[in-house]
């Protein structure tokens, strides 16, 4: 009896079971390191800013995270930080609790906060260089790091300024360099927009797009839909402190039939009518 | 219809009741914060002062007599001067809320407020510190000592006059003294375009807080009738202000000495030149700068020419120290606490040292015990004013970058919190002192050996600083009323300096002996280790941002709803 010739399918088997293991690695890899934010409320005087909020911001995707004012968008991000403690719920990175090692998170961790407070005594060099002191960064490697990215984004000329004369679009870039400086595997970025002109935001725009396509995981909250439909894959919508939306942009347009990303979160997370509103407001103070 | 001059009136009071608490900046406060518990607590100071004064004229009185002659002049004459001093140098803190700023003018100016009713609201709110401050500052002692001060038969009606006398006098010689500052600021302010203006502000503050001090505590004293009427004394006394009111309170009271007429006269030409110069100067300072408040940005940021990043430790270090450094050469707040507390110490060590060497103290043939003692409280005083002005905080929502790179545990910020404060504080007094040694050439070995102990309680010195200080310098927001670091300072500087003056002729001693010399620091370096022991041990696990009062009470956030909900 001939012996049959297994090489063939043992091949087909090995080239199956590498794929698995691959398959398996980015997977669960790609799991390890995605924000995850679970049941995670706060509140103010018993007033829930934050409630029962869970979501996940996963490598390589840019998740954009939108709400009204006073919605509890810069509390969520403030939580992700690290910067305020949930009453209840957690939030993990990497699989971790991030109270658990706050350190080791915030090496990991860049944030561009919503308001752009800066110490206006120094200079936006010296600013820089004291955050990568803070980090504990080579100083050489930092230092390099830092003047590149001053040129890039166009302040180089002004880096020995004091930060007091600084416009509100130079002071965000300087709250970008700061979160960027050193590599972070996990961007949240708080209105990052704001005050940028059309040139920086285009930047900042493709930027975002290139970190995500680096594995990075990017948490993105704004105001601007427009800029979000362009750049996030994944939307959390928040409506007075809880999540109403967590989807695709696309998926939630085929499931709300509705064109545009302004048109869900109209629906989702505005209630009042508009046009009425500003009938009312013309009718009060012309009484 | 509301009438024009009603709501003028409502005008004035909301403005008057904001620029009153413009004196005190909110944006460094904590959230629990009470603006009105630190105009509280700063009248309770002075109250607490006046009861001191008070209190010689209290046992006066209980024996019966009258505070006549030259002791009464004495007390007549630093009754006046404590008071114009004290005003003055609440003026000089209130500076900034004379003239509008830009923050005033964009909210104000779209508003439709009359230039002159803001102005008015603005001196009114000007004036209620200062004010608030004489009144705190004479509670007691303006009741009880004009009592001893009465002249003629003493009774009842040269008792009113006696009280009138020195309330009116205190209060012309207070107002005297800020419209005299209000002047200055005026002239400045015409003289030089806004954005410098801006910038001397700063100078011409510390120029006057030295000025005020150094006049208080170094002036001669020329209470007597034989230095009034010393011809070489006349220059002196028509350049002091504090004489000339002297010389009014008497002339009010009917118990002028005929040597002090001139000096009344000069109170009363000094007073209203003062006030006219305040009132022109101002008037055209605040109409003239108005429009072009907006138009202009404020002071002109400097290019930081040099780029200071030279590395002084660990990267921790070198940001503490550099951060500490850069905010107290730039911060104008900080300066002008650090430049007053300095100011007064430095004063008060000139005071005493020309009051030792005045007083026949042995001379000895290695460094004098007034150098010695000098050294030590210069030692002392610039790291207590360093850590005063450290718990001031700068810019409270700036302080998020704090939080997001804190990569390393709390204990490295204290190593590099004591760091930057030896870095800072220490060695620039050590080499100061090191150069005067090396000019007044003093033996080396004495030298050595103090230079050896004045590093080692530099370090002590430190070490109590950093008690319970788990901070990083000018980033804890300030509740009024928890901090009592200023009293602490006085405490140490009125209290210990006496005890440190024997400190310096035992260190006298012990400089002449290696083996005692050797001990010294051996006791001082055990010190330092028990202090930083207990430092460690004390010392919590988190850096703190947000100062809380004690948990005495705790809240149950039960809130108070309307009927309907």
């Amino acid at each position: 009896m001939a012996i049959p010739d297994l090489r063939v399918p043992l091949m087909g088997h090995c080239i199956l079971l590498l794929c698995y293991v691959v398959f398996y690695i980015k997977v669960v890899t790609a799991g390890e390191h995605m924000l995850e934010l679970l049941n995670v409320s706060k509140r103010y005087s018993g007033i829930p800013a934050v409630d029962n909020v869970s979501f996940r911001a996963r490598p390589g995707e840019i998740t954009g995270y939108l709400g009204a004012n006073g919605s509890g968008k810069s509390n969520t991000m403030k939580m992700a930080a690290g910067l305020i403690e949930p009453d209840t719920g957690e939030v993990f990175f990497h699989g971790e609790p991030i109270h658990a090692d706050l350190m080791t998170y915030r090496r990991q961790m860049g944030y561009v906060p919503e308001e752009p407070h800066l110490y206006a005594h120094l200079s936006g060099l010296e600013y820089l260089a004291m955050a990568s002191q803070l980090r504990d960064l080579d100083r050489k490697s930092a230092n390099q790091t830092i003047h590149g990215l001053l040129r890039l984004l166009g302040l180089h000329d002004d880096r020995d300024l004091s930060i007091s004369s600084y416009s509100k679009g130079m002071r965000q870039k300087i709250l970008l360099i700061a979160a960027l400086m050193h590599n972070p595997g996990l961007v949240l970025l708080d209105e990052p927009f704001s005050g940028l002109d059309v040139g920086s935001a285009l930047i900042l725009r493709s930027l975002i797009q290139t970190l995500a396509a680096r594995g990075k995981v990017v948490l993105f909250s704004s105001h601007e839909l427009e800029t979000v439909e362009r750049v996030c894959s994944h939307v959390i919508i928040l409506h007075k402190g809880r999540v109403v939306a967590d989807d695709s942009i696309e998926h939630l347009r085929t499931l709300m039939s509705l064109p545009t990303l302004e048109d869900i979160f109209s629906q989702l997370a505005v209630e009042q009518d508009a046009d009425a509103i500003s009938t009312e407001i013309a009718d009060l103070i012309h009484a | 219809m509301r009438s024009r001059w009603a709501t003028r009136k409502r005008q004035f009071r909301t403005l008057y009741r904001i620029f009153l608490l413009r004196v005190v900046d909110l944006n460094l406060m904590s959230a629990d914060a009470d603006p009105a518990k630190l105009v509280t607590q700063f009248a309770t100071m002075f109250a607490t002062i006046s009861l001191f004064i008070a209190l010689p004229a209290m046992i006066g009185l209980m024996g019966g007599g009258r505070t006549t002659g030259t002791n009464g002049w004495t007390a007549e004459h630093f009754l006046i001067e404590t008071s114009m001093t004290i005003v003055g140098l609440v003026a000089v803190l209130n500076w900034d809320a004379a003239l509008p700023d830009r923050q005033d003018v964009l909210i104000l100016a779209p508003l439709p407020v009359r230039n002159s009713t803001l102005l008015l609201a603005k001196i009114a709110a000007l004036l209620a510190a200062p004010g608030l401050a004489l009144v705190a500052l004479n509670m007691f002692s303006g009741v009880l000592w004009p009592v001893g001060f009465r002249a003629g038969d003493g009774g009842i009606l040269w008792l009113l006059r006696a009280w009138f006398a020195y309330w009116s006098t205190i209060v012309l010689a207070g107002s005297f003294m800020v419209f005299a500052i209000l002047a200055v600021q005026g002239v400045i302010a015409n003289l030089l375009p806004r954005q410098y203006f801006l910038r001397v502000s700063a100078f011409v503050q510390a120029a006057l807080l030295c000025l005020l001090l150094s006049v208080y505590f170094l002036a001669p004293s020329l209470e007597s009738p034989a230095a009034l009427t010393a011809p070489e004394n006349q220059r002196m006394l028509a350049c002091l202000p504090s004489y000339w009111f002297f010389g009014l309170f008497q002339q009010l009271n009917g118990s002028m000495h005929p040597a002090l007429a001139a000096s009344a006269a000069h109170a009363r030409i000094g007073f209203f030149v003062a006030s006219g110069g305040a009132t022109v100067s101002l008037l055209l300072a605040y109409f003239r700068m108005m429009p072009k408040i907006v138009e202009q940005s404020e002071i002109v940021p400097r290019r930081n020419a040099r780029e200071w990043s030279l590395p002084l430790g660990n990267s921790l270090q070198t940001a503490m120290t550099l951060f500490t450094l850069r905010t107290l050469l730039r911060s104008r707040q900080h300066r002008m606490v650090m430049s007053f507390y300095l100011g007064i110490g430095l004063t008060i060590v000139v005071g005493y040292i020309d009051f030792l060497s005045g007083s026949g103290q042995p001379k000895s043939t290695g460094i004098s015990a007034a150098f010695l003692l000098a050294s030590m409280l210069l030692m002392i005083l610039t790291l207590l004013a360093m850590r005063v002005v450290a718990s001031i905080p700068v810019a409270l929502r700036a302080n998020w970058i704090l939080r997001v790179t804190q990569v390393r545990p709390a204990n490295h910020y204290r190593i590099a919190l004591r760091f930057s404060f030896l870095v800072l504080g220490v060695i620039p007094v050590m080499l100061t002192i090191a150069f005067l040694l090396l000019i007044e050439r003093y033996p080396w070995r004495p030298a050595t050996g103090h230079l050896f102990i004045l590093f080692t309680l530099g370090t002590l010195i430190v070490e109590i600083c950093l008690y319970s200080f788990s901070k990083i310098p000018f980033t804890c927001s300030y509740l009024p009323g928890k901090a009592r670091i200023h009293f602490v300072f006085w405490a140490v500087l009125m209290v210990f300096i006496r005890l440190l003056y024997e400190g310096a002729l035992l260190e006298q001693t012990i400089l002449q002996h290696l083996l005692s010399c050797g001990l010294g620091l051996v006791l001082l370096v055990c010190s330092i280790l028990g202090m930083r022991r207990l430092n460690t041990l004390l010392s919590g696990s988190e850096l703190r941002f947000e100062e809380e009062y004690p948990a005495d009470l705790v809240s149950l956030n039960i809130r108070l709803t309307s009927p309907t909900g």
